[in-house]
């Protein structure tokens, strides 16, 4: 077991040379090791033989006779360059080129004869990734050293895997694409002309109170401080209280968002289960009426405006057939029908046309017509060949839309009247209450980016034509 | 046997007989919302005129059916459709007088066999100069009219008779590669038409220019494979006709409607229903609704425009940019543009308006910031496809600089794909403004925008409904029209499906 891991990471470590980003991060991860380890190098570097090769070889060269026939060479192929291109080059000119190209290929021949002589004869040439790398391999070295090389090893085998190395940049680039939006937002909001502090105490207040009020909520820090402290109170879910009310803004959108997400988990699920069926029958029927009508309705879907959808619904079906309640109850199922169908109708529609232009697209690839010639039925070949290979960008689209449906759940809440995260968000930003719309707008982005985060993992794992491009890079 | 699957071939790719079915059953469902509404009042009486309006729509869809019906036999007999057939198109003419749009359109493309992208556009043409005079003239039961009102309605009026002798002019000279030279005069006469915005009048008259010019062939071929591509979408053309409507709607209500009904209070006529004076009733200001919806097409179309073109521009240079140059700049302006990128549009617009307050101005900046990234994405993709191809290789052999390639061989070859999404995304574009004023954050409450007079509907649903439907309708239509124009654009555009 042992070999093994010793040998996983020597492996990864010699991969790790080519990359300079990823050997910056190892020297960094495990810079009390590096920093022993290479003072002993240091020390133990008596090894001459490469410099007495070296030294061999360069004599050799120097040889009169070689260089002037590369010399000559050149010269006659730069004459032959100039009468070609009629260039204006004098012959001194040429001269001197023939002799910086010969100096250059001096040098080149040097090292290549020096590292080819010294290979025939089973030299490796000691530096210090090579005397690493045969540290590497002792088990001993391996346990002295796990304690202050913990997170280098810990680096190294995770390069050592191409999945957990995708995974590993997917979440870094996600927690760095995060940051990017909390520092965004803030900036956008502290270059805002807006006072909030003459807005929530009115015009008639004190020079003293605005002060105070200013003071309280860190608004007369400056600009890196406050930045620094919205960061961090995004991690640590702590981001003080609203300048109206004063409520905990961690505590509130913890409180709003539940209703959220099961709204739009709900109009997700009604999309799926009712925009894949609509898709298929669509793409195996194409031009038909029933194709013509699935796709004619889509685009009316995706064409009505979250609100007025949500006023006709409560228009026809509470105030004139009283089936629905108009607004939302928590403790009244029946009252989220309503809200789940209007936020889900343009997620629907999108995901009909896109599964079935998806499933088109496949349907006319070669591989469905050898399925075909193979001898499988029409629902065989659909079922097996076709649809979970149309799913893929119809997966994608779904976690992409995911964000968009959560960013108008603002309107669709406003309409029914419920108290989510989007409708928070809006009631707060007449102030505009710097942390609350802060917070609201950067946790959506992290749950959207978790989801994003998410499918592309699975895809990971699931897409062989990703698993492959993953090994290969 | 090989007869009659040849004329089963010709059924199936024929251009008429898809949108005659297309035709009825729209007049049908348009027929069953008018009874419903004819017999679904309030009061319990029927409203006579909507239940005229039912009986035409009604007689206008049974004899398209019957003219879908010998359409469909002439075509499995003969393989083509029979001249008397298309003659029937003249009488189906007459359903313009109802405002039946599609029918009428159809009417005109069946009657003429040979169809060029010319005869497309001028009907469309004539079609859009009389809809804005019908829509315009509904003032006339107004107690009070514009001052300009006189003036504009009879130059419409002028242009529509000219648009309908070169609608005439069209059918009896234009070729499908030339046309006489004399027409070069109607061409630069026709582009003037245009200021009212009736951009079909510009279509035509420069491509009738282009012919009657002898432009060398192959750009005229290009021009007509693409237009027949896109007019052979009947959807495609009605989408640009409401759009292109809009466009001249909201220039011309400049001189043929008063603003001041649109914005000044009137308490002698409060929440007024639909009636003649008041065609979809008045607010709780007295204000017509109907005038405010008019007006309101105008910042709709100005938001929508303005924050995809915006967007468009900034996206599309550093899409290129990043797609084109080398991979450290294209890292650099992807991962900065992702951050954009995972902030849904409307949060960030809601984000922005916060900061920045809620007007016109800001509203188009706020959507416009978050279109950028789907428009580098866009551009990004196909500037790496193009500059691939082999004339880039040869402009860098031919030694042009690397900025002008990008820009003079590499970005007008991947345009198509460009003017595809702005399409689609100018009706989200719609569909955002309006919800943003709905919310309060978008255009200023007292100027008429659809989202605005929505707002106040919203209040009065319980008792007066019309005035959330009518301007939620004007939305809905509007960016269908884009959707299906954009669908038509990609479907016409796209090299795949050549």
């Amino acid at each position: 077991m042992a070999y093994t891991i010793t040998s996983l990471l020597q492996k990864s470590y010699k991969e790790a040379q080519g990359k300079t980003v990823v050997q910056v991060l190892l020297v960094l991860a495990g810079l009390p090791v590096h920093l022993v380890i290479y003072f002993i190098y240091l020390i133990r570097k008596k090894d001459h033989t490469h410099d007495t090769v070296l030294n061999d070889i360069r004599v050799e060269l120097s040889d009169k006779q070689l260089s002037d026939q590369w010399h000559s060479y050149y010269v006659d192929q730069l004459i032959r360059k100039r009468t070609f291109f009629q260039e204006n080059i004098s012959d001194k000119e040429i001269h001197h080129l023939a002799e910086k190209l010969v100096e250059e290929r001096k040098k080149e021949e040097i090292t290549r004869r020096t590292d080819d002589h010294l290979n025939q004869n089973g030299i490796q040439r000691t530096t210090y990734s090579v005397y690493f790398q045969s540290l590497l391999e002792r088990r001993h070295f391996l346990l002295c050293t796990l304690l202050p090389g913990a997170l280098m090893y810990a680096i190294l085998l995770l390069i050592s895997n191409p999945f957990l190395t995708y995974i590993a940049e997917r979440l870094i680039q996600s927690v760095l694409v995060i940051i990017g939006v909390a520092v965004l937002v803030f900036t956008i909001l502290y270059i805002s002309p807006f006072d909030p502090a003459s807005n929530i105490l009115g015009e008639s207040a004190t020079q003293k109170q605005t002060a105070a009020f200013n003071q309280l909520h860190g608004l007369d820090l400056p600009y890196w401080q406050q930045l620094w402290n919205a960061l961090k109170g995004i991690a640590t879910f702590d981001l003080g209280s609203s300048f109206a009310g004063n409520e905990d803004v961690a505590t509130s959108i913890a409180n709003k968002f539940p209703v959220t997400l099961t709204i739009a988990l709900f109009s997700v699920i009604m999309a799926v289960v009712i925009a894949i069926p609509v898709g298929i029958l669509s793409a195996t029927r194409p031009n038909s009426f029933l194709d013509y009508s699935f796709m004619f309705i889509a685009l009316i879907g995706l064409s009505i405006p979250n609100f007025w959808q949500g006023l006709i619904f409560i228009l026809n079906f509470s105030i004139k057939l009283n089936w629905l309640p108009a607004t939302y109850s928590p403790s009244n199922h029946l009252s989220m029908i309503m809200p789940v169908v209007v936020l889900g109708t343009a997620l629907t529609a999108s995901i009909a046309r896109m599964m079935r232009s998806s499933l088109l697209e496949i349907i006319h690839e070669d591989y469905i017509i050898t399925a075909r010639a193979k001898g499988l039925s029409k629902s065989q070949m659909l079922w097996k060949h076709a649809v979970g290979n149309a799913m893929i960008p119809v997966i994608t689209v779904i976690g992409l839309l995911f964000g968009g449906m959560l960013g108008g759940a603002a309107v669709t809440e406003k309409v029914f009247n419920i108290r989510g995260i989007g409708s928070y968000i809006v009631d707060k930003q007449f102030i505009p209450d710097i942390p609350a719309i802060m917070g609201g707008v950067v946790y959506i982005a992290i749950t959207i980016s978790l989801v994003n985060l998410l499918i592309d993992i699975l895809y990971a794992f699931l897409d062989p034509r990703i698993r492959s491009k993953i090994n290969q890079s | 046997m090989k007869d009659s699957s040849n004329n089963r071939h010709a059924l199936v790719i024929s251009k008429d007989y898809p949108q005659a079915n297309f035709t009825w059953i729209l007049s049908l469902a348009l027929a069953a919302i008018f009874l419903w509404n004819s017999l679904a009042t309030k009061s319990g009486e029927m409203n006579l005129f909507v239940f005229a309006l039912f009986c035409a729509y009604t007689l206008t869809s049974i004899f398209q059916l019957f003219i879908t019906r010998k359409m469909k036999k002439d075509l499995l007999n003969t393989g083509e459709i029979h001249k008397t057939t298309r003659r029937l198109g003249y009488v189906q003419l007459a359903s313009l007088l109802t405002g039946n749009i599609f029918a009428a359109a159809f009417a005109f493309n069946l009657i003429n066999k040979r169809k060029t992208p010319e005869y497309t556009f001028a009907v469309y043409m004539l079609l859009t100069q009389l809809a804005v005079i019908a829509i315009s003239s509904v003032n006339l039961f107004k107690p009070y009219v514009s001052d300009t009102f006189l003036i504009a309605m009879g130059s419409l009026l002028l242009i529509a008779l000219f648009h309908l002798v070169a609608l005439i002019l069209t059918v009896h000279y234009v070729k499908e590669y030339s046309a006489p030279r004399w027409m070069s005069i109607l061409a630069v006469v026709l582009m003037a038409t245009a200021v009212t915005g009736n951009l079909f009048a510009t279509l035509l008259g420069w491509s009738l220019f282009m012919k009657s010019r002898r432009f060398d062939s192959s750009r005229l071929l290009k021009w007509n494979v693409m237009w027949e591509k896109i007019t052979r979408n009947s959807t495609a053309v009605l989408g640009m006709f409401f759009i292109l409507l809009m466009l001249t709607i909201s220039i011309t209500s400049r001189f043929t409607f008063d603003y001041a009904l649109a914005v000044e209070n009137n308490y002698s006529a409060i929440l007024q229903a639909p009636s003649l004076v008041y065609p979809f009733g008045t607010d709780n200001f007295g204000r017509d609704v109907f005038s405010r919806i008019v007006f309101g097409a105008r910042i709709s179309l100005l938001v929508g425009f303005a924050s995809t073109i915006l967007p468009g521009l900034i996206g599309g240079f550093l899409g290129a940019i990043a797609g084109y140059y080398s991979n450290r700049i294209d890292n650099w302006i992807m991962r900065l543009l992702d951050i954009l990128y995972s902030i849904p549009g409307i949060l960030l617009a809601i984000a922005i308006i916060a900061a920045f307050g809620a007007n016109t101005v800001n509203l188009i900046i706020a959507l416009s910031v978050g279109g950028i990234p789907t428009h580098a994405r866009t551009m990004r993709a196909n500037v790496l496809m193009v500059s691939n191809y082999d004339f880039v290789d040869s402009a860098k052999a031919l030694g042009a600089s690397d900025f002008s390639i990008l820009f003079k061989q590499v970005v007008p070859n991947s345009l198509a794909p460009m003017i595809v999404k702005s399409t689609l995304t100018i009706g989200g574009a719609v569909i955002a403004t309006s919800s943003l004023s709905y919310l309060g954050l978008g255009v200023e409450p007292h100027i008429p925008e659809w989202g605005n007079i929505l707002k106040v509907g919203s209040t009065y649903l319980e008792s007066n409904s019309y005035l959330a439907i009518f301007p939620g309708l004007a939305i809905i239509l509007l960016v269908l029209s884009f959707n299906f124009l954009g669908d038509g654009l990609r479907d016409a555009l796209d090299p795949k499906l050549d």
